[in-house]
């Protein structure tokens, strides 16, 4: 039988075109740089990863959000007047929320959506140096997995009954501390073998199965980030 | 055996994973800095609790650039969470003479790995620039945390308090360190893994 790889099944955007995506949306989703100016580009910022999203198929991950921003625009609008304590903190957590969670999202889509070597070679065509790209990818593939190993640790420590808030803080936090990191560690060395047989290591430029290259979405989203920056810096330095 | 000095993979996988547990931990503290009191206590807690990982981290170091890398990927992970880019560039300058210093004791010595964490620390003071030198714009992104808010930090963090951070971070750091370096006798030495 005759197989046949797909060489664009991948993700809507290449590698580098999200980066660039998650670098504007947290300056200026984040950051709130801009402010009123940037109105019309900050709501297009916080509705594109959605888009991205429903582009994945990610349906009920995408609903979820869109239901989340609605729902905290109108209780947005219902604190409005002055606020007792106790709302102060509520619109404060709301507040939070409607910053973080686009580019939350955005950094999900592009952590799900991106492989490894994608990433890899796409940096290095960028000319950036492996010592950096390979920290970061590998950073990428761990924080799931230092949540995960957490909340297992967590468990088992409760398991034991030793809580957080008991008595000794001291040694709550040392019971959770030392196994993440052990296992953390362990995973690492598993890592470290798993790219040797990669090749990392052999010197040589390195190939890449995918096709990687900017296409229509791609102009487009770029278009739109350094757009987004012309019309910051216009705003800034010359009104 | 002839010893390679450049970083392999496995240097750098090592360099990602520590990133990885430090910013996790770093985020998690970071989050009650909605709090303005703990906004301030930050630069106390996140060093102590980023310790262990830290020492162990040190362990792994054998190769110049390591603890640069680190240093300079955890200061644009601050770039990125909305902190400033102070940390990037004081995280990079302090990264660098931290690796001097270890690398004087010969990536062994683990006093000098507990000064090492401890200059390497400091972009962690640097996350403050923005309250001290530039508060205005500071808090215009950050209007909707409600005056309240904005009055207790600027109350909590005069001009004086500049360099009281950076000795109470030092000092964390060292703090941080000297139990990173316990929590290692204690466990991992004993299990080989350090």
């Amino acid at each position: 039988m005759e197989y046949r790889l797909d060489r664009n099944v991948h993700s809507l955007l290449d590698p580098r075109t999200k980066l660039l995506l998650l670098l504007t949306s947290s300056i200026f989703v984040v950051g709130n740089a801009g402010e009123k100016q940037m109105y019309v580009f900050y709501w297009i910022l916080v509705f594109l990863p959605v888009v991205l999203l429903f582009a994945e198929k990610e349906w009920k991950a995408g609903l979820i959000a869109i239901v989340i921003y609605i729902g905290s625009y109108y209780a947005q609008m219902a604190l409005q007047h002055d606020l007792t304590a106790v709302e102060s903190a509520l619109a404060l957590m709301l507040y939070i929320i409607t910053k973080i969670l686009p580019t939350v999202i955005l950094a999900r889509y592009i952590v799900k959506t991106t492989k490894v070597s994608e990433f890899l070679t796409a940096m290095n065509r960028l000319r950036f140096s492996d010592k950096f790209t390979i920290p970061i990818s590998v950073i990428f593939r761990f924080f799931p997995t230092v949540v995960e190993e957490s909340r297992a640790i967590n468990d088992a420590m409760r398991m034991r009954g030793i809580e957080m808030g008991a008595k000794k803080a001291s040694e709550a936090v040392e019971y959770r501390m030392i196994p993440l990191i052990a296992s953390c560690s362990i995973i690492g060395e598993e890592l470290s073998a798993a790219a040797m047989t990669r090749g990392l290591d052999v010197g040589k430029n390195r190939s890449c199965i995918w096709i990687i290259k900017f296409r229509i979405p791609d102009y487009l989203v770029i278009t739109l980030c350094f757009a987004c920056f012309v019309w910051w810096i216009i705003g800034r330095f010359f009104v | 055996m002839e010893k390679n000095n450049r970083l392999n993979a496995k240097d750098l996988i090592n360099v990602g994973i520590y990133t990885a547990i430090c910013a996790v931990l770093c985020t998690a503290v970071a989050m009650t800095g909605v709090i303005p009191i703990m906004m301030v206590l930050l630069v106390v807690f996140v060093p102590i609790i980023n310790g262990i990982p830290y020492m162990m981290f040190l362990t792994k170091v054998k190769k110049f650039g390591m603890i640069t890398i680190m240093n300079v990927l955890l200061g644009a992970f601050m770039w990125l969470t909305g902190m400033s880019y102070y940390a990037l560039v004081v995280g990079t300058i302090t990264g660098l003479v931290a690796e001097f210093i270890y690398r004087s004791g010969d990536y062994k010595s683990k006093k000098l790995g507990i000064i090492t964490y401890a200059v390497s620390g400091i972009y962690l003071w640097a996350n403050y620039f923005g309250i001290f030198f530039n508060a205005d714009a500071y808090f215009a992104t950050r209007q909707n945390f409600g005056q309240d808010y904005i009055d207790s930090v600027t109350k909590l963090l005069p001009m004086w308090m500049c360099p009281v951070l950076l000795v109470v971070d030092i000092v964390c750091c060292i703090i941080g360190g000297w139990i990173g370096a316990k929590a290692l006798k204690k466990h991992f030495e004993k299990a080989g893994i350090a």
